[in-house]
């Protein structure tokens, strides 16, 4: 059986419905690391998540509602819309070409995501805020501004390996997620079949 | 006192970020960093006639205060520039830098503290209200609603459950790793409990008719008040002036 997939069909009432969820999530699982006192932000999990499982489309709008959401407290999240949106879509379409399958190749999607986002982010962050975002990660870039470095790579550098050891962990995490859904709901769902095929090998 | 606290919160929702917008904007009309900073002042006294100086504070404050130092440390120190006014072994402060952080944090105090005035008078109940008004098909708006009502209701569930985990022996405490061992069994039955539940959800959205190509009437509006012409126009013409006054400066 094969369905129909793309910008017109993926908003089905069952997809639309797992947006809230999936912003619900990215929130939640920050809630969660701070709780825990962990050392990571994984605020993403819902996007990737729902990007897996609905599509690119859903995943892409899932991102630009979590930083709407954000920016009412914080109005600099608005600025971040394009990041989370980028990482909602190329999720989305690497969960199409089957890299959610096998834990390896998550890890490698993982890598593809979050060169995505730093090379979404570093321009916003250069141009808009002087290469700074209030938080801790500013430390790592006056250290690589202190050692000689151009601001462009200082923030290019600092992003790639806060992103990667972030994306690793979340997407690992809605991997894992994904493989417990019940393939009963999965069929419901545009994308799903990719993940109940997988389950059986 | 209070008529002008009412006759603020109650203006329509559109006319509020018509106000938002145009803070925004004159920030580049106008040049310079200190305009841009009282823009702060000016958003600061607003939310006090509204009343909610307390919360507008407290939220600039940890909005805006720490991108704006980080923002500082790095331009001042590593913003190329020949005007040293300061130095300590290899680190020194230059003018260019201190000049292009004030222009560049103004500007981000100057938008950040509109937006939080505007999220502080504005419900946003009432902000997708005049929206759909404008023409938003309801599905865009059915999910912002939910959104902000699943949020807190998922973020209690998560004590719950965690507590739920910790009766079973799951450590939540301790040692990072053990920490780490904690996360999953915390967020998986969360996010597959309300996965399930979305099924349900999908039933009774359809019962009443949710996907239904007919016009849809809603139970709550926003009406607009008397107010809000003049505060549009007076918004207008303050536009014109400052355009017109930046060209022939």
């Amino acid at each position: 059986m094969t369905t129909k997939r793309g910008l017109k069909y993926d908003f089905s009432l069952i997809a639309i419905l797992l947006i809230p969820i999936g912003v619900a999530i990215n929130f939640v699982g920050a809630q969660i690391v701070l709780l825990l006192k962990l050392p990571v932000y994984l605020d993403t999990i819902g996007t990737a998540l729902t990007a897996m499982i609905g599509g690119p489309w859903i995943g892409m709008v899932t991102g630009l509602c979590t930083n709407l959401v954000k920016g009412i407290l914080n109005p600099v999240s608005f600025a971040f819309i394009p990041v989370q949106m980028g990482v909602g879509l190329v999720v989305g379409l690497l969960a199409m070409s089957g890299m959610f399958t096998k834990a390896w190749k998550v890890i490698i999607a993982a890598v593809l995501v979050s060169l995505t986002s730093t090379i979404i982010a570093s321009p916003i962050q250069v141009l808009m805020f002087g290469g700074a975002t209030g938080n801790s990660s500013d430390a790592l870039v006056a250290t690589f501004l202190a050692s000689g470095q151009q601001i462009w790579t200082a923030v290019f550098s600092t992003k790639i390996i806060n992103e990667c050891i972030d994306k690793v962990f979340c997407l690992l995490i809605a991997f894992f997620i994904v493989k417990k859904m019940s393939p009963r709901y999965l069929s419901k769902l545009n994308y799903g079949s990719i993940f109940i095929k997988s389950k059986k090998q | 006192m209070d008529q002008i606290k009412k006759s603020i919160l109650h203006l329509y929702p559109t006319t509020k970020f018509l106000v938002t917008l145009f803070l925004c904007i004159s920030v580049f009309i106008v040049p310079g960093y200190l305009y841009a900073y009282s823009v702060l002042f000016i958003c600061m006294f607003f939310s006090y006639l509204a009343g909610s100086f307390k919360e507008f504070s407290d939220l600039a404050i940890k909005a805006l205060l720490l991108i704006v130092v980080f923002i500082f440390i790095l331009q001042s120190f590593f913003y190329p520039g020949t005007h040293v006014i300061w130095s300590w072994s290899i680190f020194s402060i230059k003018q260019e830098g201190i000049d292009f952080a004030l222009n560049l944090t103004s500007k981000i105090v100057a938008i950040g503290s509109s937006f939080i005035l505007f999220f502080r008078i504005t419900k946003v109940k009432d902000l997708i209200s005049s929206l759909e008004a404008l023409g938003l098909p309801p599905k865009v708006t059915y999910i912002f609603l939910s959104t902000l009502q699943i949020i807190p209701e998922m973020k209690k569930l998560t004590i719950v459950i965690m507590d739920a985990q910790k009766t079973r022996g799951v450590e939540t405490e301790g040692k990072l790793f053990t920490r780490i061992k904690a996360f999953l069994p915390t967020l998986s039955p969360l996010i597959l409990g309300s996965i399930a539940g979305t099924e349900e959800r999908v039933l009774t959205l359809e019962s009443r008719a949710f996907s239904a190509k007919v016009k849809k009437t809603s139970l709550y509006t926003v009406e607009k008040t008397k107010y809000d012409p003049i505060v549009r126009i007076i918004l207008l013409i303050l536009l014109i002036t400052l355009i017109i006054w930046r060209v022939m400066l």
